[in-house]
């Protein structure tokens, strides 16, 4: 293998939100590397339960490299019990990456359900200070669930905020927000991230405008370095694996 | 030491291979170097046309292993011959090309592309749960024996028939393969297994069923080639879970000749490198000088 099954040392494993876990580690090779959109490929203990690796997206790479995750099952949950100084087996960096978006762009707007805001934090990091008006539109299920936007609104990005239960934003899905998307097929360029049914929406709402722009694809991962094929995702030209071909698509694979 | 193996006329400079569709065809990720010492490698199955494989979700994970139904997708043989065989040649590592055909004719057809000198072998995947047939052909040991015999016919690389543990009686399978002439049998490929969601109430692949492996399979996997390796004359390689040296070398010392490596990799990349590193370490500190030794070194009273 090479050089991608590394080692990494936690410093730091905090809640976040009633349900997020930031995971801070020490792992240089992969911070060096690393872009905006690809993943780790994360073991969470040594044993055979839970069996598979868990991908997480690289929500940060400063200068330390950052993980966002939820706590939503055994794995994320054994992952949420690790302490500072405990060390983790990663592949990665793994995946492509976002691009940065076409010439002529004005308006990069970010479109992000639950956890898949995860990717946008160090993306904001590369988009800053280019002259994008530069939009998040966010939606979670309730106002304890929503991440610290601090490092996203530093970047210079406005944020806009759906909740299910109205208790932060407008009441609703992220797409109620999609009002705020410029209609504008050269100057508007998207990127969006989470649940499919989110993906869905998004790609109801750009198709018919003409917007571009770039998905996160998400799906069950076993290698997660193309050889399996089980995160196969159908796309117009056949069945892509998320997590070589992907995790980020352009919007008119869908 | 001697780490050495023969199939029909082939010799292996050791047994540990990799199992069909754990390996993928040979991605940006494998280093070279490490690749050029496993035994063999066997890349993911080859179909006569292109396949697309099944619809998502096609794997969900099991305790301690995974359930798949990829459905064979694959870029079709004749693009395999022009795009990957030339790579495998170039790394000089010997090439067990696994095919799987709807008849015995398309096994013909896929053997005569592939008979040449940068294939070591050819395995007929006969066994394949996902291809929604009702019947697998290694569940028939008359079907099996007639498309074995009739590549034997026209094959000049060893043919190695992988069998399926979904019978009454895998051995009576590996003794119809080895009737009809084949080299070699491969076992076991996966068990036809399924797995609800209790909310939707739906399974959770998209093929609705798939086949289990990994290490949940193994010691079932191991008293298959035992009982088959007492049965036939013909070398088992032999898979089902391998994970590390011990399991390997259980798997030898019960009979077989060769060793694949195949969902561990999943977990752990360099599996197959640990295992065969594992195995020259045991016959270090066991002193002893041929991988002869230890296969089918069980002791039986």
């Amino acid at each position: 293998m090479k050089k991608i099954q590394l080692k990494a040392r936690i410093i730091a494993n905090k809640k976040v939100s009633s349900s997020h876990y930031r995971l801070i580690l020490e792992q240089k090779d992969i911070l060096r590397k690393a872009r905006p959109g690809q993943f780790v490929h994360v073991r969470v203990n040594e044993g055979l339960d839970p069996y598979f690796r868990r991908p997480f997206s690289i929500s940060r790479a400063q200068e330390h490299l950052e993980l966002l995750y939820a706590v939503v099952g055994r794995g994320t949950e054994i992952l949420s019990r690790k302490k500072a100084g405990d060390e983790l087996d990663l592949l990665g960096p793994l995946g492509n990456h976002f691009c940065m978006p076409p010439k002529g762009t004005r308006n990069v707007v970010m479109i992000a359900g639950a956890i898949g805001i995860a990717p946008f934090f160090m993306l904001s990091d590369y988009l800053r200070d280019k002259n994008y008006e530069l939009t998040l539109l966010y939606g979670a299920k309730t106002k304890t669930q929503i991440l610290p936007m601090r490092s996203l609104k530093d970047n210079g990005c406005r944020v806009y905020i759906a909740t299910d239960d109205g208790t932060q934003g407008i009441k609703g899905r992220v797409s109620e927000l999609y009002a705020k998307i410029p209609i504008d097929t050269q100057k508007t360029f998207i990127y969006a991230c989470g649940p499919k049914p989110m993906i869905d929406s998004v790609l109801a709402f750009a198709h018919p405008n003409h917007l571009k722009g770039q998905v996160s694809a998400e799906e069950i991962m076993a290698c997660g370095i193309g050889v399996c094929l089980g995160c196969a995702t159908k796309t117009k030209t056949g069945y892509k694996t998320v997590c070589k071909d992907g995790p980020v698509f352009d919007l008119n694979e869908f | 030491m001697d780490l050495s193996v023969k199939i029909g006329k082939v010799r292996f400079e050791n047994p540990v291979t990799v199992a069909s569709g754990t390996f993928g065809y040979l991605e940006k990720y494998h280093d070279a170097k490490m690749i050029k010492k496993l035994g063999a490698i066997t890349p993911k199955t080859i179909t006569l046309k292109a396949q697309e494989g099944n619809p998502a979700p096609r794997i969900v994970e099991t305790p301690a292993g995974m359930v798949n139904a990829i459905g064979i997708q694959n870029l079709g043989v004749d693009a395999f011959i022009e795009q990957q065989l030339p790579v495998y040649a170039k790394l000089k590592v010997p090439v067990i090309v696994s095919v799987s055909g709807k008849s015995a004719e398309e096994f013909i057809l896929l053997a005569s592309k592939l008979n040449h000198a940068g294939v070591a072998a050819i395995e007929l995947n006969l066994s394949c749960p996902n291809l929604g047939k009702k019947t697998l052909i290694a569940q028939d040991a008359k079907a099996t024996e007639a498309v074995v015999k009739a590549v034997k016919k026209m094959a000049r690389v060893p043919i190695i028939a992988k069998l399926t543990p979904n019978v009454t009686d895998i051995s009576l399978m590996a003794k119809a393969a080895e009737n009809a002439g084949a080299d070699a049998v491969s076992m076991i490929n996966t068990f036809s297994a399924m797995v609800i969601d209790v909310n939707t109430l739906r399974p959770k692949l998209g093929n609705f069923t798939g086949g289990l492996s990994g290490p949940a399979i193994t010691p079932v996997a191991l008293h298959m080639v035992y009982q088959t390796a007492q049965r036939v004359k013909i070398p088992v390689i032999a898979m089902g879970g391998i994970s590390n040296a011990d399991d390997a070398l259980q798997f030898l010392i019960a009979g077989a000749t060769m060793v694949a490596v195949g969902t561990a990799s999943f977990l752990n990349p360099q599996a197959p490198y640990e295992v065969l590193e594992g195995i020259q370490r045991y016959m270090k500190e066991k002193e002893i000088k041929d991988i002869q030794a230890v296969i089918d070194s069980l002791i039986k009273e």
